[in-house]
């Protein structure tokens, strides 16, 4: 049995999920799509986390992963009509592989250069997307099958329940690994690499491990996204959807793996919240202005708050 | 070389001299602070849409360009003291995430201004195309070019001939020594954040007659600018005009022989093989400073 809850992330995992399972049968449908958002969004924050907060790396390439996955199952499932449930293994498997190929150029580097490359080999990917025409090109997939099992197609509800479910498993996943050596040897790394690796940490291999994993998060969130919006073109997946990962990594605590969960939460809600007030007003504002409050908000996060709201706890316990 | 490649090389030279200036504004930045701006290219929006907006209400476009560039150095210093400088004990990681969030925030502010329809500038002057063996440049090229040889020529005189670019280079060169010889660090970091972002406006005021000024125009240049950056070497100046020139020609040969949609790749493709092959950029030393 995959989901046995062996300590406290386990299960608080699994009450989250049945709390977000009993939402569904009560919410509006536009709330459980918002549910849905955040739950997949959640699940690729959770893998930034383990790279960016364990590891102390730092990746603004994680949009192209989400979008990896959601063009290789929309990919199998449109012109080899396969599955979306293989769709979701290819995904994570082809983000995971082109990430362990990616690690080897970019996790040489540090800090700011390791930033610049992986943005740089973010936007490359998001090119390719728009350049290939084979994966639709600029005009990208439309109608991509959803996810059913046997004769019942998912609807919103089994949507908001697979996102959070992949969570779940993702949360429980990750609860294991920071807890274990490898997690210890993550911190260490993020601590200093030349002390780590003093102490017998092969800092190197960890990094690309950890990499290869947060992609594989990605493209597992991707790959349902591709069928729940059944429609996906590359500006799905622009360098901005990777500054919104930073932010809800940052927002909600980048070491926590249930600040990923806040951090995507705050992030989706507040959009939707300054999407509806900030017009009331400021009648004059247009687009998509609530990018200043949530840059505003991150500039702020980081100054008062610099370990997340997931950290703050800590925080003034030592105060 | 055919007439057409030898357009797409003219075309290369006229982006190449923007891209160059912004890269000035990322090496101005890294030098002082060791900072990676990432909002870099949005000071340069910033200047595009100020002077267009000011210029269609009725300004002389010089007093527009003034005008603008103070407005955008203004914002570089707003910036530098609302998020850098309460963050300065912040860990590396930590400050890219900050200049990240100035950039959404900028681009978010304009958004409140200007909205999303783009803004025009006529040209600063009128006259001919400039014909090159065949090639053309619009009259507006001139002076994008001469803007450059003045900005950098100003830069190289402040660095090698004032007393206070040789303070800032000490400064550069070994931070504590400079600091305990009263060198004052915190107000270089501050002045590098507002040259960077006068620099940057202005690049921005003299390429919007040619590309027309959006909100959303800062991501592009600003990440053209820092691959240009990175090209010469992150901490020269000489390294950021010829890095922004080689990396216009070569995405504008590479986009009009491929499709322009490619434009954006091969820059960021070259960006990555710099990067591991020769991080030290193209004229950079070999030799870091630890």
């Amino acid at each position: 049995m995959l989901l046995r809850p062996s300590h406290a992330y386990g299960r608080s995992a699994l009450a989250v999920l049945a709390v977000v399972a009993a939402l569904v049968w009560v919410l509006p449908s536009y709330y459980t799509g918002l549910l849905t958002q955040i739950g997949l969004y959640a699940l690729v924050t959770i893998g930034l986390n383990l790279f960016m907060g364990y590891a102390g790396q730092v990746s603004l390439g994680q949009a192209a992963f989400f979008g990896i996955g959601a063009y290789t199952s929309a990919a199998l499932a449109v012109k080899a009509h396969l599955t979306p449930w293989l769709g979701m293994i290819g995904g994570a498997l082809l983000a995971a592989l082109i990430a362990y190929a990616l690690s080897f150029v970019a996790l040489r580097l540090r800090e700011n250069l390791l930033a610049l490359a992986t943005l740089a080999l973010g936007i490359v990917i998001n090119v390719v997307f728009n350049e290939w025409e084979f994966i639709g090109g600029s005009s990208g997939f439309k109608d991509i099958p959803g996810f059913a099992i046997g004769a019942f197609a998912f609807d919103q509800r089994a949507y908001a329940i697979l996102a959070w479910s992949m969570l779940a498993i993702g949360i429980w996943f990750a609860g294991n690994l920071v807890r274990s050596s490898f997690g210890r040897s993550l911190v260490a790394i993020s601590a200093g690499e030349l002390g780590a690796e003093a102490l017998g940490v092969d800092a190197e291999r960890l990094k690309r491990q950890t990499f290869v994993l947060s992609a594989a998060y990605a493209g597992i969130a991707g790959a349902i996204y591709a069928s729940q919006a059944s429609y996906i073109d590359p500006s799905s997946f622009s360098f901005l959807l990777s500054v919104n990962f930073v932010l809800m990594s940052v927002i909600g605590g980048i070491r926590s793996l249930w600040g990923a969960v806040i951090g995507a939460a705050l992030v989706v809600v507040l959009g939707q919240v300054l999407q509806t007030f900030v017009p009331i007003v400021l009648p004059n504002a247009r687009g998509d202005f609530q990018s200043f409050f949530l840059g505003a908000i991150l500039i702020a996060m980081l100054i008062l708050l610099p370990r997340g709201i997931a950290g703050a706890r800590g925080e003034a316990a030592r105060a | 070389m055919t007439a057409q490649v030898w357009q797409y090389v003219l075309a290369g030279i006229e982006v190449g001299a923007i891209y160059a200036l912004i890269a000035a504004g990322f090496v101005l930045i890294y030098q002082v602070t060791g900072l990676i701006n990432f909002a870099q290219g949005e000071f340069a929006m910033i200047g595009a849409m100020t002077a267009s907006s000011l210029a269609t209400a009725g300004m002389p476009v010089f007093a527009a360009t003034a005008l603008a560039v103070a407005v955008a150095a203004a914002v570089g210093g707003i910036c530098y003291l609302a998020a850098i400088r309460p963050a300065r004990a912040s860990t590396g990681v930590t400050l890219i995430f900050i200049t990240l969030g100035l950039d959404v925030a900028l681009r978010g502010l304009a958004l409140f201004v200007w909205g999303t329809n783009p803004l025009s500038l006529t040209p600063f002057t009128g006259g001919t195309a400039l014909t090159i063996f065949g090639g053309v440049l619009p009259p507006q090229a001139s002076w994008v070019f001469g803007t450059d040889v003045v900005v950098f020529a100003a830069l190289y005189v402040f660095f090698r001939r004032t007393y206070t670019g040789t303070a800032v280079r000490a400064a550069v060169a070994n931070p504590p020594i400079a600091s305990t010889f009263g060198i004052p660090l915190r107000t270089f970091a501050l002045w590098s954040f507002v040259a960077a972002a006068a620099i940057g406006g202005l690049g921005g005021v003299v390429i919007a007659p040619i590309t027309s000024a959006t909100y959303d125009m800062g991501l592009t240049l600003g990440l053209a600018g820092f691959v240009a950056a990175v090209l010469g070497g992150l901490e020269s100046l000489p390294g950021a005009l010829v890095g922004g020139f080689v990396l216009g020609i070569v995405v504008k040969v590479a986009g009009g022989l491929l499709s322009t949609g490619w434009e954006e790749g091969v820059g960021f493709l070259i960006l990555v093989l710099v990067l591991v092959v020769r991080p030290q950029g193209l004229l950079g030393r070999a030799v870091r400073r630890a």
